[in-house]
């Protein structure tokens, strides 16, 4: 990505990207860092952990059906509307975005075939594949283009996904059939990532009602498959689209099932009922010493872009200190969390990203687990334990407060309780609060907390740290839930964003690590693994940061291999 | 009795108003907002983006103004439409009823069905091998929990046996006539199973005990002086007895038919509305919880409604006398 926004932002400011749509590996290679070394040691079950690369093994057969798991029913199959997981995966076979990640990260062209920025940044043409038609035989046109990204700035549209993306749009408009032009109000140095982006049949949604309009449940596709059928809370099926122009996916068929239970899921794999699974770390145990999964399945791991860590409100009368906050991260003893926890499939970080993200500096070490210099930290920022023992104190104030963790997050609450009992034994309390997912997303939205349990999910590889940790984006009103605000930061941030020279703004972003290292606005945890189970016959795997799906091709790539007569 | 009934479904207005406004106002006061999707979802909603929601959803608006709304739709026959898809919200719950209807309902049949003769023959005889036996199977069931109960019957009859199959409704590739519907069957056969045992070894022993305290009791001591057979003196005298309470507590357990069961639904992947309810709660879906609560309401209200009918119809005394 970060060599893909080069070119775009530099120079002459003209992209045209290579048609070919597979991964290089040499790049993949550069672009994903090996793990970082951590204090734990892997287990015997620990599966080679990191870059997985079948894309060039094997001779890709055609042909076959794919029996993929959602966890959840998608709400929408409406391209504009997704919210949630489910929705993507179904919709990558279904909608073609305008530009796709490959497995590097780097920006590769789908619906549209090449960008043009302007000289200021703030204006980029997009041109559309002119082989590009809709399943009823229709083209994709940049009128389709320009009323989707026109319905994404609808105040009265709920676009989760994507309206973020266009907030600071000021116009847009067709040039021809096939092109496209908006335009900003500023530029943005990760711009280019707000065109992977899916587009909608205008001529399918006139006179209708855009949001109960028929085809959120029956999209016409201008993607390598179509779906035939959706049965509620039970599957989704697609099959190939004869129209489709692009590259092909292997199989025949796709069936999603939704399978909300993990163990009904995992012997659904077992019989063939399954070719794909995504684990959690009991099953992993589970499937390690099961034969019968030996024999037809295998367990990929790798790491991704998210991470967990704890938010401090610095609104609270204890986390206005660095000392202090820097204090709570050292009495965070996150090498025995990914010993025990994690199985050593996890990796401690210093920062507001994940180890394979290049605004990632592995040079900034993560604070050490030292109870005692945290004890002294607290001291100095005037948190004193009276003589004797007890509860520490300032200006008549206990050091006692709620951590919140929502009530679904096991591994989230583990990590508070451990937090917990270290703090104990320095003379500071927090008590561990599990909330209701819906309550618990209402108190840190709102910054009514004092410390939360939080995992941050990566749906892009944008490194931007601005949204998160940039004072002008208090909660309320924007989701710096802590409320973490430190000019030095906030510069660092904002020039990060206007930087559009790639390198150098790696090295804001690397200064702004440390800096976040040592202001510790929140405790950093851990980068923890993705776990997921196939049927040894579905090969051409491919990993990525961003995980097996958020990438082109990802599983669009995958095929069946027979498999052998007599397997359950 | 027609008169009785026209009071009760009179009565039964004003009750359901009232559930609305207690399931209305405890839905709003409740923390979480509608819109923060679930734990799956793929980005963060700033704060401005957020707002703009609540207005599309019309959540800006006073309390009363919002119940007002509501309450006019629903007069009409209009349940809304659900936030987190937009589509109606009746249309949603035909979509589910059906498959809790045929789940719920033959576990119910079923487990009343098997109790009747098991609780009989347990209490016709107390203290009696197969009382004591069946009561400590019952007892065993009663406290075996549904989801272990689930794994277990997954294990045993899916997994290593393969009689039955794992999960959902139907075979994708189902046949139509008679194979389609032993297919559908045999889909049954587990989550029934899950559903009936508790309920199974609960109205068994209740039963039992009726029996138990009938069989004691003058009029069959009568019956039997009279020359009656054991079998009839049971079936006939001390039986219609001991079927009052279970008719009381049949009334309780329609209801659940229709509020589905959250852990079989999700365990067996069977698309009812058990998981439709758990789902529009964690999302906050207004009208879906709304929609849901009411009709529950609606079914324990003519359940109750029933059984009390059905008592007066076995019991001669609430027929004549002025219970009614």
């Amino acid at each position: 990505m970060k060599r893909a926004l080069a070119a775009a932002l530099h120079g002459i400011l003209v992209l045209v990207l290579a048609s070919a749509c597979r991964e290089r590996p040499g790049a993949a290679a550069a672009a994903v860092p090996t793990a970082a070394p951590t204090s734990a040691t892997p287990t015997p079950e620990t599966p080679r952990l990191g870059f997985l690369d079948e894309s060039h093994e094997g001779n890709p057969v055609d042909g076959g059906t794919l029996r993929r798991r959602l966890t959840g029913e998608p709400t929408t199959l409406n391209a504009v509307l997704q919210s949630s997981g489910p929705e993507a995966q179904v919709l990558q076979y279904v909608q073609r975005n305008l530009f796709d990640y490959d497995a590097s990260l780097q920006l590769v062209p789908g619906l549209a075939e090449g960008m043009e920025a302007s000289k200021d940044g703030l204006e980029y043409t997009i041109a559309l594949r002119p082989d590009a038609v809709w399943e009823d035989g229709r083209p994709v046109t940049a009128k389709d283009a320009v009323f989707t990204i026109r319905k994404i700035a609808d105040p009265k549209v709920p676009a989760p996904v994507f309206k973020p993306l266009f907030e600071e749009m000021t116009a847009i408009e067709a040039l021809d059939a096939h092109r496209f032009r908006v335009r900003f109000s500023r530029p943005y140095a990760f711009r280019p990532m707000c065109f992977v982006l899916p587009i909608l049949p205008a001529h399918r949604f006139e006179g209708q009602s855009f949001l109960k309009s028929k085809e959120n449940r029956a999209p016409l596709s201008d993607g390598p498959y179509r779906v035939v059928s959706w049965k509620t809370q039970e599957s989704v099926a697609l099959e190939r689209n004869p129209r489709y122009a692009g590259p092909r996916g292997h199989f025949d068929r796709i069936e999603f099932r939704i399978v909300p239970d993990n163990t009904t899921a995992y012997r659904m794999l077992l019989d063939g009922s399954l070719d794909e699974d995504v684990v959690d770390s009991g099953i992993k145990r589970r499937a390690a010493s099961d034969p019968d999964f030996a024999a037809c399945c295998r367990l990929v791991e790798f790491y991704n872009l998210d991470y967990n860590y704890i938010a401090l409100n610095e609104r609270s009368p204890f986390f206005s200190d660095a000392r202090v906050r820097r204090a709570m991260t050292m009495m965070l003893d996150r090498a025995s969390i990914v010993r025990g926890l994690y199985r050593g499939s996890a990796r401690i970080i210093s920062g507001p990203w994940a180890p394979d993200s290049p605004a990632y500096d592995a040079d900034v070490a993560p604070l050490p687990f030292d109870p005692g210099m945290a004890g002294r930290l607290l001291d100095e920022a005037g948190w004193v334990r009276p003589p004797g023992g007890g509860p520490r104190e300032k200006d008549g104030r206990r050091f006692e407060f709620d951590l919140l963790v929502s009530a679904g997050s096991e591994v989230g609450r583990q990590i508070d309780e451990m937090l917990a009992s270290e703090l104990a034994k320095a003379g500071v309390t927090a008590r561990v609060r599990a909330m209701e997912w819906a309550a618990f997303v209402e108190k840190v939205d709102s910054g009514a907390f004092e410390a939360a349990s939080l995992a941050w999910s990566a749906v892009d590889p944008n490194p931007d740290p601005y949204f998160y940790w940039h004072s002008s984006q208090c909660a309320p009103a924007g989701i710096n839930d802590g409320c973490y605000s430190n000019p030095a930061a906030d510069a660092l941030m904002v020039q990060a964003r206007e930087e559009l020279d790639a390198g150098r703004r790696l090295e804001i972003l690397h200064r702004l690590h440390r800096l976040l290292r040592d202001e510790a606005p929140a405790i950093f945890v851990v980068n923890a693994s993705q776990k997921y189970a196939f049927r040894k016959r579905v090969r051409g795997l491919t990993t990525s940061p961003l995980g097996l799906y958020g990438i082109w091709p990802g599983p669009l790539a995958w095929w069946g291999a027979p498999e052998p007569a007599g397997q359950p | 009795m027609i008169r009785y009934v026209g009071r009760r479904l009179l009565l039964a207005v004003p009750t359901l108003f009232g559930i609305s406004v207690i399931v209305f106002v405890l839905l709003h006061l409740a923390p979480g907002t509608p819109g923060a999707g679930g734990a799956e979802s793929l980005r963060r909603v700033s704060g401005k983006a957020a707002e703009e929601m609540r207005r599309l959803y019309g959540l800006d608006r006073p309390l009363p103004e919002q119940f007002a709304r509501w309450l006019g739709r629903v007069v009409r026959l209009d349940l809304g439409e659900s936030f987190v898809d937009h589509r109606p919200v009746g249309e949603r719950i035909r979509e589910a009823l059906p498959n809790t209807i045929v789940l719920n309902g033959l576990a119910l049949v079923l487990a009343i069905g098997l109790a009747i003769p098991l609780g009989v023959a347990a209490g016709s005889r107390p203290e009696s091998t197969f009382d004591r036996t069946s009561g400590a199977v019952l007892f065993a069931l009663y406290s075996l929990p549904t989801f272990w109960g689930a794994l277990l019957l997954q294990t045993l009859f899916s997994a290593q046996l393969k009689w039955f199959p794992l999960f959902g409704v139907a075979s994708d590739a189902a046949p139509g006539g008679f194979a389609g519907f032993a297919d559908r069957l045999a889909h049954l056969a587990l989550p029934v199973t899950c559903l009936t045992y508790g309920t199974l070894a609960f109205v068994a022993r209740l039963v039992r005990s009726g029996i138990v305290e009938a069989r004691a009791s003058d009029y069959v001591l009568a019956s039997r002086a009279r020359g009656a057979s054991r079998r009839r003196a049971i079936w006939r005298h001390a039986f219609p007895n001991a079927l009052l309470p279970v008719i009381t507590l049949a009334g309780l357990l329609v209801p659940a038919v229709l509020s589905g069961s959250v852990v079989v639904e999700k365990i067996f992947a069977w698309p009812g509305l058990g998981r439709l309810y758990l789902d529009s709660i964690l999302a906050r879906d207004y009208p879906v919880i709304l929609a849901l609560s009411l009709l529950s309401a609606a079914v324990t209200l003519i359940a109750t409604l029933a059984a009390d009918i059905a008592l007066a119809a076995a019991d001669p005394r609430v027929r004549d006398g002025s219970g009614v």
